[in-house]
């Protein structure tokens, strides 16, 4: 196998060589075509900008030497037919970019369609027709596309039509010596969403049916996808894709990684030597790993004054320490919540630099809320938390009393089984309620706590006390859409006449304690700790 | 008969949009007593119409209105602008930022950027999407509709190229291809049938739009379907080195709702800026600044209307639209309700007093007469042991309301510095008597205060003193710099008020020389032990707020009255609550019950209006239904229902008169011919639709499985 490979490679690499001679011309060719009416050629279906040689390639993919040279092996030389080739790793693993770079290597035409972007088949087959046929959308055509195309069978059809007549031009063109060869090669990319486009699965039989169904051998098919190919529920009857897998970068791949195209080198392999490890850790992703470093490499180089300078052992040792308390921060944030990149620079700023203070700012909630609405949020939080059948219990004039009876008897039990019965409900989540128990719970609630229009009205005793107070039950309803608009509280899709939707609180228990701080109501007294 | 038997009324239950907001009505848990539960009896008190005065001329007052209203609408939209403007000019400095970046790192040309590939870039770090979140600080999106909508403008005049989308556009049902549908109907004008990012990224190249951002501004994303919105953040990315898009995210809660949407692919993907509007309170001071106390232009509310309308906006709504409503339509109600109101208009036009003099209306007849009924005019008159002169009064009234206006702002700029809100100052200062504020010197004392401050914690509590009390305190608490700034802020406040202005002049130029000579003091001293160069600084600094804050006192005890004792405040200020309040408020379900009860006053048919009260056939059948509802507890056995519903229908009138009371026998209504004509069928037709309409209008609850022959009320107490 090895031997096989390396007079191939050596092939390859003079013809890549050869071809980038013409092709060096493109770049001002092409700046000089920027006009938008000129109508697409073939060319357009090859990769635009300089060709690069498998050296550069293999360079330019740190990690992915052994991927790219089995799938240039599997591309084969010009004009050889080729069998589906189905790529799959992890995310962020390289995939598309090396599978493009090597078409700009190999500089043949193909066609790309991610499924991000072709959301639905239809749109998938109109823009893989588009490309093929050398349309362009643009105002003059009404933004239309070439052929309408919503059933497969039709895309079937007029796919291998269209592809004839490119591949004829090609053949064509090879007799003028033209070096792009007849191979056409089609990548799908995302191919794990065109699962969830229809139950069925018949788009994804369709797409790797399409080798057979098509017959045509000078259509590489490559399938690009986050998930192996385990997880597409395989139909009989057709040529099994060839997986290439792609695996997860190494600690020193990613090092190679990040140390490209580095203004300072020296200084940032010390930053790496620092980061790198913990948070190899966490994540091997190189997206969510780099948006996890440029905050931090801001905040490693704040002290020194120059950027070019190298730093020496004395100087690192205080970058060190100066960086370590953001490092342990941003990396519990990475571990809690995956999404925690989005705000790592504000939060980073916020908790760091508000400690040594009391956290009294954090105590605040920054939006406004009408007080009833903030008692309506914790009755839904407490309707959600609390088991139905303790609420005659915590509510009753007896509460406090009660509550605590109950608890004993709680922790009478074996252990064993109160764990198990936390597990159980830490795994359900949040519960559901109905209306009734919300609007008892919240009745409960504001006549316990301060919240009491009456009392205040006797106070100040100028306003219409039913007034306020016959008010308050239409107010409450309208409070609820606004809540559940504000994703506070989500309702469950059953026909509103029945009057049998259920409510669940979703909103987490800080945010609920912020809430019952600023109301000084007495959150734990109600909550029912299991 | 029984509810299961039922076709028809099931099937258009379920076929009901589930976007309907629940409709019923729900017990009331503590209040009512279990006493009326076997029986609840509607009793119906319509409350007396004060059909008021009539009218001196059709049109004055409706042109009044018009006027008054245009003034009002016209000054809250500039003060609500004048807010946005500083936030929206960040925006636009970080929008044009962020678009030099991203044009910095790459700028692709036409046929590369129409290309479907992904332009792979060398830098590991994956395209980010500038994004701004514009937090709004308020659970309630009402007030920020416009806003989205201004900052779009805002943009656009500033070069960009905007669309604006709402969280409709990212429902489930039309997923990602609703949005960019919208999105590209917004950017290219034209409607596209499969919408697709490569429309919009040959379309930005065509049309040479190279040195203009695209603007995408999503309104509410908490309300937005997640897995859409996640879709689209994951196929802008793909485009963003293409087709240069900024999103701008309006948030109504914090930003960890945008955690609890976005998954996390897409999260990392967004490069995050974050914007603050100003919060509902700020607003709400500005536009009570601008409407009620600097223009000064005749309407305002008075003491009850303004605590009622606080307590609303801190408890329940908590929005500025509703106060704007509330101001809208007090404004209508006070320019009806009282005949002399087209004074407003001579107010509001700052013609003065000769313009008073010299309007005829002022003199005509019944003017005077009504205006010789207000009681606060003949006091004044006794006051002043004059015959009645109600043109003089009106002068007396404009300046005695502008003085106390720049008062309350005066105060309200020494409130500001330990955020006191206006609405809060506002409030109080329309309540305050005079004794009261004799009272509330400035040596307050301590444990007073204390508890004002405690008072103050406990939210939406309106303490007698409190807040007034605390600014005064205050005053005595400010450093010299501070002090100045005040007293600058004061000057400018009451330039035109002759009587004020002067004063603050005085106090003005003295503490500038007193500054002068501290400074000189200190300069000398500051070699001295730092013990007594403290305490002579401390000594001086509070006599100056001494003469500050007695300065202040001095005028309020000269110039503030309460609003009762000012001569024709009626015209001035509107204070019923309650109209307003039903008005505002209104009370839906509770009209639907009386209505139903009372159909005949709606349909005014001839054979129900003669004898009310009583059931005749011809009455509407759900009206019929729900008065014989009236006599069943919480659960109504359908059988019996419909049975005493058949007997309704089918005797003639006459006899139901007589027949009503004591329950009619099955044998005498088999004997009326009237039965023969109506079947069965027909009735069981008839009542099953009466109870599908009490369902939807949720007064009713259909048999659940436990108990499948009863119904349950939901809706009780009017």
């Amino acid at each position: 196998m090895a031997k096989d490979e390396s007079p191939q490679v050596s092939r390859r690499t003079t013809r890549a060589s050869l071809n980038s001679t013409p092709n060096s011309k493109a770049p001002q060719e092409h700046s000089k075509a920027t006009n938008p009416s000129r109508p697409l050629t073939i060319k357009d279906l090859v990769f635009r900008g300089k060709s690069i040689n498998l050296d550069e390639l293999i360079n330019s993919f740190p990690g992915r030497r052994a991927q790219i040279l089995e799938l240039v092996q599997f591309l084969g030389p010009l004009n050889s037919p080729m069998i589906p080739l189905f790529v799959y790793g992890g995310a962020s693993t390289g995939k598309t970019s090396t599978v493009l770079y090597m078409f700009r290597h190999l500089k043949r035409p193909f066609i790309y369609c991610s499924c991000v972007s072709c959301y639905s088949p239809s749109i998938l087959f109109e823009s893989i027709l588009n490309q093929i046929l050398l349309h362009r959308k643009n105002e003059s055509g009404g933004y239309l596309s070439a052929k309408r195309c919503e059933r497969p069978s039709d895309f079937v059809n007029s796919l291998g039509e269209a592809l004839t007549a490119l591949i004829d031009s090609l053949k064509g063109n090879m007799r003028k010596s033209s070096p792009y060869g007849r191979m056409v090669y089609l990548v799908f990319d995302h191919l794990e969403l065109v699962r969830q486009w229809d139950k069925s699965d018949s788009i994804i039989s369709l797409l790797f049916n399409l080798y057979t169904l098509l017959k045509i051998p000078e259509v590489g098919l490559i399938f690009i996808s986050r998930v192996s190919l385990d997880t597409f529920q395989s139909d009989t009857g057709f040529v099994e894709p060839f997986p290439v897998y792609f695996p997860d970068y190494t600690e020193d791949d990613l090092h190679q990684i990040f140390m490209s195209n580095q203004a300072n080198p020296k200084l940032y392999s010390s930053f790496l030597d620092l980061v790198l490890r913990p948070f190899y850790r966490i994540t091997r992703r190189v997206d969510e790993l780099s948006t996890a470093f440029s905050p931090l490499f801001k905040k490693y180089c704040e002290p020194l004054g120059d950027l070019v300078a190298v730093p020496n052992e004395d100087m690192k040792r205080k970058l060190f320490s100066h960086l370590q308390p953001f490092i342990s921060l941003s990396l519990n944030e990475t571990f809690t919540i995956s999404s925690q990149p989005l705000l790592k620079d504000r939060n980073l700023r916020k908790s760091v630099f508000k400690k040594p203070g009391v956290c009294e700012t954090l105590d605040e909630i920054d939006f406004h809320m009408s007080t009833s609405a903030k008692y309506l949020l914790i009755s839904a939080f407490l309707a959600s938390r609390n088991p139905a059948t303790l609420d005659a219990s915590l509510f009753d004039s007896t509460g406090g009393t009660d509550n605590r009876k109950k608890k004993r008897k709680v922790s009478e039990k074996s252990i064993d089984q109160k764990e198990a019965k936390e597990q159980e409900i830490l795994m359900k989540g949040p519960g559901t309620f109905p209306l009734e128990r919300l609007l008892a719970i919240h009745q409960c609630i504001t006549s316990v706590g301060e919240y009491s229009l009456d009392d205040e009205e006797l106070q100040n005793g100028e306003l219409g006390a039913d007034g306020s107070d016959s008010g308050s039950m239409s107010d409450i309803l309208l409070q609820l859409s606004s809540l559940c608009s504000a994703n506070f509280i989500t309702k469950g899709g059953s026909c509103p006449l029945e009057g049998s939707t259920r409510y669940r609180s979703i909103v987490s228990e800080d945010v609920v304690l912020k809430v019952a701080r600023s109301l000084k109501f007495p959150l734990s007294k109600y909550l029912y700790r299991r | 008969m029984a509810p299961s038997a039922d076709p028809e009324t099931s099937p258009s239950i379920s076929t009901t949009n589930s976007d309907l907001q629940p409709f019923f009505l729900l017990h009331k848990a503590a209040s009512r007593k279990p006493s009326s539960k076997t029986r609840r009896r509607i009793d119906l008190s319509p409350k007396p119409s004060d059909a008021s005065a009539q009218e001196y001329n059709d049109n004055l007052p409706f042109d009044t209105f018009k006027l008054l209203w245009s003034n009002t609408q016209s000054i809250i939209k500039d003060v609500l602008k004048n807010l946005n403007t500083t936030v929206f000019d960040g925006i636009d400095k970080w929008v044009h930022a962020s678009f030099d970046a991203i044009r910095a790192s790459r700028t692709p040309d036409f046929t590369t950027a129409t290309s479907m590939y992904p332009i792979p870039n060398n830098v590991p770090i994956g395209a980010q999407i500038f994004t701004a979140l514009l937090f709004t600080k308020n659970v309630e999106s009402v007030d920020d509709i416009s806003t989205f909508a201004d900052l779009g403008a805002h943009l656009r005049s500033n070069g960009c190229l905007v669309a604006n989308l709402t969280s409709i556009d990212f429902s489930a049902k039309n997923g990602v291809g609703g949005c960019l549908k919208t999105l590209l109907r917004q950017f290219l004008l034209a409607g596209i049938d499969a919408p697709e990012m490569s429309i919009l990224a040959s379309w930005y190249y065509e049309q040479e739009n190279y040195d203009k951002p695209l603007i995408v501004i999503i309104d509410d994303v908490e309300r937005c379907n997640s897995s859409v919105l996640n879709d689209f953040i994951l196929m802008l990315r793909e485009w963003v080195i293409k087709v240069p898009i900024i999103l701008v995210l309006g948030v109504a809660t914090s930003v960890d709702a945008l955690r609890n949407i976005l998954c996390s692919s897409a999260c990392l993907y967004l490069s995050v800026c974050e914007f603050n509007l100003g919060t509902p309170a700020e607003r709400m001071d500005a536009v009570i600044e601008t409407v009620l106390l600097r223009s000064c232009q005749g309407f305002n509310i008075g003491k009850h209307v303004s605590a009622f309308l606080r307590n609303y906006f801190l408890r329940h709504d908590g929005t500025l639209t509703l106060f704007v409503k509330a101001l809208r339509i007090s404004t209508a109600q006070q320019v009806f309700s009282e005949p002399l109101s087209f004074v407003l208009r001579k107010l509001v036009n700052e013609e003065g007093t000769e313009g008073l003099n010299g309007d005829n209306n002022l003199l005509r007849e019944p003017a005077i007469k009504r205006a010789l009924e207000l009681p606060s005019l003949q006091r004044f008159c006794e006051t002043r042991g004059n015959c009645i002169d109600w043109v003089s009064a009106l002068s007396e009234l404009k300046r005695l309301h502008q003085l106390w206006s720049s008062l309350v702002m005066c105060l309200y700029e020494v409130g500001r510095y330990r955020k006191i809100s206006l609405l809060d100052l506002y409030c109080e200062m329309l309540k305050l008597k005079p004794q009261n504020f004799c009272a509330n010197d400035l040596n307050l004392v301590e444990k007073d205060y204390a508890t004002a401050v405690h008072n103050y914690q406990s939210p939406g509590c309106l303490q007698d003193n409190g807040y007034v009390g605390r600014a005064f305190q205050m005053l005595g608490d400010f450093s010299a710099m501070e002090l100045c700034k005040i007293l600058d802020r004061w000057e400018m406040l009451t330039r035109g008020i002759a009587e004020i202005h002067e004063k603050v002049k005085e106090l003005q130029s003295q503490m500038t020389l007193e500054e002068k000579q501290l400074r000189h003091d200190l300069r000398k001293e500051s070699k001295k032990p730092t013990a007594r160069t403290y305490k002579k600084d401390w000594t001086s600094k509070s006599t100056l707020n001494e003469k500050v804050a007695s300065f202040l006192q001095s005028m309020f005890r000269e110039y503030i009255q309460t609003i009762e004792s000012i001569p024709l405040h009626e015209i001035i200020f509107f204070d019923n609550v309650d109209n307003l309040h039903t008005a505002l408020i209104g009370d839906p379900r509770r009209r639907i019950q009386a209505d139903l009860l009372e159909s005949r006053k709606f349909l005014k048919c001839s054979c129900c209006s003669k004898n009310d009260g009583v059931l005749v056939p011809s009455m509407h059948h759900t009206s019929i239904m729900y008065t014989l509802v009236q006599e069943h507890g919480d659960l109504v056995n359908v059988h019996e229902w419909f049975h005493s519903f058949m007997a309704v229908i089918s005797n003639p009138p006459l006899q139901s008169k007589k027949k009503l009371r004591m329950s009619p026998s099955p044998k005498k209504r088999k004997d009326s011919k009237e039965a023969r004509t109506k079947t069965d069928a027909s009735i069981q037709a008839e009542f099953c639709r009466a109870v599908t309409e009490l369902q939807i209008t949720g007064l009713l609850r259909m048999p659940t499985k436990r108990r499948p022959d009863y119904v349950q009320r939901v809706g009780f107490g009017l």
